[in-house]
């Protein structure tokens, strides 16, 4: 039972890692990143590389993945979604926007690399310790932690830096915030970035963490989205109180009915908070 | 603001009668060529199976693109699962076929009211949110879908169910298939036809434009949307019944997969969402891109890179789509204003 719990708290706090960058995305940009997992998976598969051509631990390849996606962030977002403000329906066109781009990114990689499942396997990854009769899996603590560090840095960041304020102006009133003398671009371009290098990191801890393999985002994503619409589309504490909460549950349903229906769980989730509070748990009624 | 807006769009124009006179002899073209094409095996001899199999394919994508239409185009709902009501209509044929012996043909209106009510029991749920929600649940609920369908042992789990082969002579095997076909893209297109002309189709574009003001208007949104997602579920169901058949196996990568949702989206998005002509049109062009693609390339990753790309282009450049764009520069030819 505790033990359940724990190992549900520890792929909770992963969970968290990936859905903190796809909610800052929505609630800055209102952009919902349908790419978001692709990307996750490119950065898993530049840390799979860096293991096995130079053997480097796909923690220190944090170093590598985090400023590389934080820049194809900004590329992606002057190249793509520049073009497309102003338009209405904004969001719906950044959907499918980020859709093909998920497509294109899926593509490729299954091109280039097959639809092998891989997985990088440093030392940890497979040992725990051992607490009484618990066993705590060492990868996945370690990977917990360093989300829930990123995690706290970021809010830390919006909370306490001037850019930081500035990101919140923006998801609370685009147009009041610009008024105020907030460069909305910058701003923006800046948050794409920091979205960007949390699903890098979030991919280089997928890499020892999870099998992957090119058409495995969507499922990623899906169990994202899920999450962050539980927790309330934009809200960074929905976002983690969503992880955890569905990341236990979901280590409940496995126990009970096999590994097979867990993603379930996040899926029923999502049509059941649908159906009693629409707006997610953190969230606020829609205003238009 | 007492001066009055200028509306977003022309007020409906009085077409000159010889866009309606070449609209329908374009029509009564295409309908004679659908009637013609079976009997037209003396003429085309060796590859008439391949042109009917091709055809018959086309006429399939043309009832999923126009279907979405009905919710993704005119109510403005963008669905990236409504693939789930064509495998549900697969799967509604095939087992009926394997364990009662019913033939698919004549158990796809069935399929088609099931895939209906399905229909209705998720709008209820998923149309109580509007814009990226919507979208979110729409994929969720094929992912739920793949999965039950991918473990579900009645229907063969992920190795699926094969059926039985039909007992019809070699050389006309695929015209059956074919004119069930080309009956269920007619019922899409004249029923797409019909939505647009009515009071239905003018509330769905009136709340595509603003909800709240359209309920403010006395519009019953939620009605309306719920009935128009039912429709858009109807007629792929059917679809996916015949296709199952075609196929002689069901297996839950035919059916719900995100790409063919994909392709559904991208085929109404490049014609033009939310007109009659326009997802017809985007059916056949990238029925005929793929069959170059995947012959050039030969590998299905390359054709979603394909997929991928065309509609990142379309989406940046053209998002009115074909159609749209050609009415917006006034320049759409008589024979494609089917609206």
């Amino acid at each position: 039972m505790i033990q359940i719990l724990i190992l549900g708290l520890l792929l909770g706090g992963v969970y968290a890692l990936m859905a903190s960058g796809l909610t800052l995305l929505f609630g800055v940009m209102r952009i919902v990143n349908l790419a978001h997992g692709a990307l996750m998976v490119v950065a898993a598969y530049v840390s799979f590389f860096l293991f096995t051509e130079l053997g480097i631990d796909p923690f220190l390849s944090l170093v590598v993945t985090m400023p590389t996606m934080f820049l194809v962030g900004v590329v992606v977002y002057r190249w793509l979604f520049t073009r497309l403000e102003g338009t209405d329906r904004y969001s719906e066109m950044t959907v499918l926007l980020t859709f093909g781009l998920a497509l294109v990114i899926e593509g490729l990689l299954g091109y280039f690399f097959t639809g092998i499942f891989r997985s990088t396997s440093p030392g940890y990854a497979t040992n725990s310790f051992i607490v009484g009769d618990l066993f705590i899996p060492r990868g996945q603590l370690y990977g917990s932690l360093t989300s829930l560090a990123l995690i706290l840095g970021l809010w830390l960041f919006l909370n306490f830096t001037k850019t930081g304020y500035a990101i919140q102006a923006l998801t609370q009133n685009r147009t009041a915030a610009q008024i105020v003398g907030v460069n909305v671009r910058r701003v923006s371009t800046l948050s794409f970035g920091i979205g960007m290098a949390l699903a890098g990191a979030a991919g280089s801890l997928l890499s020892y963490l999870f099998t992957f393999f090119p058409g495995q985002h969507w499922q990623w994503i899906a169990l994202l989205l899920s999450l962050i619409v539980l927790g309330g589309l934009g809200s960074l504490a929905g976002a983690v109180v969503g992880s955890l909460l569905l990341a236990v549950l979901a280590a409940f349903v496995s126990n009970w009915l096999g590994s097979t229906w867990s993603p379930m769980t996040f899926y029923l989730a999502l049509f059941i908070i649908l159906l009693v509070r629409p707006q997610g748990l953190f969230g606020e009624k829609e205003t238009v | 603001m007492i001066q009055s807006e200028a509306p977003d769009h022309a007020p409906l124009e009085v077409r000159p009668r010889e866009t309606r006179r070449s609209r329908t002899v374009f029509g009564l073209i295409l309908l004679a060529v659908l009637i013609l094409l079976p009997l037209s095996r003396p003429l085309i001899g060796g590859p008439f199976n391949y042109v009917m199999q091709i055809v018959t394919i086309a006429l399939m994508w043309i009832t999923l693109a126009t279907s979405w239409n009905l919710i993704g185009g005119y109510a403005g709902y963008i669905s990236l699962g409504n693939n789930v009501f064509f495998g549900i209509g697969g799967y509604v044929g095939g087992t009926l076929l394997v364990y009662q012996g019913w033939s698919p043909f004549l158990t796809a209106p069935l399929a088609g009211l099931l895939g209906m009510a399905v229909g209705v029991i998720v709008g209820l749920i998923t149309l109580r949110t509007r814009g990226p929600a919507f979208i979110i649940a729409t994929i969720a609920l094929l992912l739920m879908a793949s999965l039950v369908f991918d473990n579900w042992d009645l229907v063969g789990g992920a190795n699926g169910l094969s059926l039985p082969l039909p007992d019809w002579p070699r050389q006309w095997v695929r015209v059956p298939f074919y004119s069930a076909m080309a009956l269920t893209a007619l019922a899409s297109v004249l029923l797409s036809w019909k939505v647009a002309h009515s009071k239905l189709g003018l509330g769905l574009r009136a709340l595509a434009q603003d909800e709240t003001k359209a309920e403010v208007l006395g519009i019953n949104t939620r009605r309306y949307k719920i009935i128009a997602y039912a429709l858009s579920a109807a007629l792929p169901a059917v679809a996916g019944s015949i296709w199952g058949y075609f196929l002689t196996y069901l297996r839950p990568s035919v059916f719900f997969t995100i790409s063919i949702a994909a392709q559904m989206v991208l085929m109404a998005i490049i014609g033009g969402r939310g007109t009659v002509a326009g997802p017809v049109l985007g059916a056949v062009l990238l029925v005929g891109v793929n069959e170059v693609s995947v012959a050039q390339f030969g590998s299905s990753e390359l054709n979603i890179v394909v997929t991928g790309a065309i509609l990142l282009i379309v989406l940046l450049f053209f998002p009115l789509g074909i159609v749209g764009s050609l009415r917006s520069r006034r320049r759409l030819p008589g024979f494609l204003d089917w609206d």
